[in-house]
């Protein structure tokens, strides 16, 4: 742990609930299996002693911005996290003055579960070059060494060279397991709908039952709705109990939403999401 | 007087159970651990902690059709489901077969839930004693033991030579085979999982419904479904009616008191509208709705939810910050 990191957070939290520029901050603490981190709400300036910031950090606390609109809120980002506060500024989810951002440099996370601790980075911090957060307004920590880069899409690349029918009996097979929990859209920031598709009466999309077909169904209109949209945080995989590796499915469309639009969400507050423009000289992608 | 079963005696039994009858057994499926339809014993995992998912749902599916409607030529037709062949589960925890016999109070009790009663007639458990508690095991807080015969047909515990059997009831007994020898061997000590405070909990847990606790625990809640559905004791459901070519049929799928809207009513209102509320449900089903109503614990000690929860909300805590704030707030 990076104790000098940890005092800069803590007293920065402090004095920020002291002289009530903010009521909330949403930060880290230890888990309870003493190993591992997980979120943690100070709302009390005695309360920041609980903060903390290590390589188990990975839990992306954006999502909870959704559920404290109206607050002023404190939170602690790494800088994947920061993309989905882009993500949700533009998209007109939060309000920038209500959120004061304390921005992490970040070495990495490693690979957690509770009681365990991984001795690597997680496969998505090996390649990352975002070590600085794209949005904040205190930034704690040291630059951290630049990583190696690496190709991203390795494992994409290797499931796009397989024919359509493998690919097919590839993705049942990992959404066969699918109970329906609904932890890959709860832990997912950019997932914020009131309603969620997948729980519509009327129509129906998709109903109550929790089969093969059904779970398709969810999987894939789950993985569109966040094309251009996902910012690779990883939480929905990390979150699935039946271990569905649902990285792959965000990460192809992300290298498609990238190759066709040159745009990667959440790296800007001002930039326009894909999907949430239309420009007239755009080509559709078949017969104009 | 316990039997002795040498490991090659319990892959011949297993095979021909297969062949009687529907054969379930945790399974390795893509680095899952399942309980599934056997079709080959070698598939059977013999050395496991805990599956993935409890065994629940072979008493309550993920989704079954409860009944059909069929209607045509000025007649209706009801058709229920029905149960068609006996199973067997193998490999349960006490744990969880603790779980299974807990849902029979709210499932058996008239008017009883016939589908539910003719799975749990019709099927057989076969036990599997724990060689070692989890870090995340806590079983004996919660009136079972990782050696706990009590909710199984038959336990199987091993040893040196194989495993020693102890056929608990008499539907356990007509499944053995002939021919098995006494064992000479002890029941060797079970593992000692950790300890729970649990002692009064359900008195301590009356007096603090109001406490801002739950809405201060909740934050960090997501509301997804994990800890309901690794759970062996949650039972919610929701049950649909699906129109389909002049057939309708009544389905039932895993539901849970997390979901934000589960509570929802027509018009909108929601009595759990807040994430306190809803957390506080899930908690106060166990601890306290539960035992009052059936007497135990609706927690089994697993220690699924422990594991699995992805923001570490910790039903092992919550007992213990409970009875904290209960001797603060007295009597």
């Amino acid at each position: 742990m990076d104790l000098e990191l940890i005092q800069q957070i803590r007293g920065l939290c402090r004095d920020l609930l002291r002289n009530g520029e903010i009521n909330c901050v949403i930060g880290y603490e230890r888990a309870s299996d003493g190993l591992t981190a997980r979120p943690f709400f100070a709302y009390e300036p005695a309360a920041v002693e609980r903060l903390i910031f290590d390589e188990t950090c990975t839990h992306n606390l954006v999502k909870y911005l959704s559920d404290k609109k109206g607050e002023k809120i404190a939170i602690v980002a790494k800088p994947c996290d920061s993309r989905a506060i882009n993500l949700l500024l533009n998209e007109g989810q939060i309000k920038r003055d209500t959120v004061f951002i304390i921005g992490v440099y970040c070495p990495g996370v490693v690979e957690t579960g509770w009681n365990r601790k991984g001795e690597t980075l997680q496969a998505r911090c090996q390649t990352c070059q975002l070590l600085k957060p794209v949005v904040y307004d205190f930034l704690a920590g040291q630059a951290p060494v630049r990583r190696t880069e690496g190709e991203r899409y390795p494992d994409i690349l290797e499931v796009e060279s397989k024919p359509e029918d493998e690919r097919r009996a590839f993705w049942l097979d990992h959404f066969g397991p699918c109970i329906r929990c609904y932890a890959c859209r709860q832990i997912c920031p950019g997932c914020y709908c009131p309603e969620c598709f997948v729980e519509r009466l009327d129509p129906m999309w998709v109903g109550i039952r929790i089969a093969p077909k059904e779970n398709e169904l969810w999987q894939a209109i789950r993985a569109f709705h966040l094309a251009g949209r996902c910012i690779g945080c990883n939480e929905c995989e990390r979150a699935c109990p039946m271990d569905i590796p649902l990285s792959l499915l965000n990460r192809k469309l992300e290298k498609e939403v990238k190759e066709l639009f040159d745009f990667q969400a959440g790296l800007s507050s001002e930039e326009q999401p894909p999907f949430a423009t239309f420009k007239k000289e755009e080509k559709l992608g078949f017969e104009e | 007087m316990n039997l002795l079963m040498s490991r090659d005696d319990l892959i011949r039994w297993l095979e021909l159970l297969l062949q009687e009858r529907t054969l379930i057994a945790p399974i390795r499926v893509q680095g899952l651990l399942l309980f599934q339809p056997v079709s080959k014993v070698e598939d059977i995992a013999f050395d496991f902690d805990n599956t993935t998912l409890p065994p629940k749902e072979w008493y309550l599916p993920l989704t079954e059709t409860l009944f059909s409607v069929k209607s045509g030529d000025g007649h209706t037709e009801l058709v229920p489901a029905t149960v068609e062949r006996e199973a067997v589960i193998f490999g349960v925890r006490p744990c969880d077969a603790k779980g299974i016999a807990m849902m029979d109070s709210p499932f058996l009790q008239e008017p009883g839930d016939t589908v539910y009663g003719e799975r749990r007639a019709r099927t057989a458990l076969i036990g599997l004693s724990c060689k070692q508690a989890r870090p995340e095991c806590f079983c004996t807080s919660m009136g079972s033991a990782p050696d706990d015969p009590s909710n199984v047909d038959i336990l199987l515990t091993e040893v040196e030579d194989g495993y020693i059997v102890q056929a608990v009831t008499d539907k356990g007994k007509a499944l053995l085979p002939q021919g098995l020898k006494e064992s000479k061997a002890a029941l060797p000590a079970p593992p000692e999982p950790q300890a729970v405070p649990t002692e009064g909990i359900v008195q301590v847990a009356r007096k603090l419904f109001d406490e801002p606790y739950w809405e201060r625990l909740a934050d960090r809640c997501l509301h997804c479904n994990i800890c309901a559905y690794v759970c062996p004791t949650c039972y919610c459901f929701d049950v649909r009616d699906y129109p389909d070519d002049g057939k309708v049929e009544r389905v039932r799928s895993w539901e849970s008191c997390q979901s934000p809207g589960f509570t929802r009513i027509a018009g909108g209102y929601d009595p759990r509208a807040t994430k306190g509320a809803r957390l506080r449900q899930r908690f106060y089903h166990k601890l306290l709705y539960f035992p009052e109503q059936f007497q135990d614990i609706a927690c089994v000690g697993c220690g699924r939810c422990v594991k699995a929860c992805p923001v570490n909300i910790d039903i092992r805590e919550i007992i213990n910050d409970l009875q904290q704030l209960g001797a603060k707030s007295g009597s």
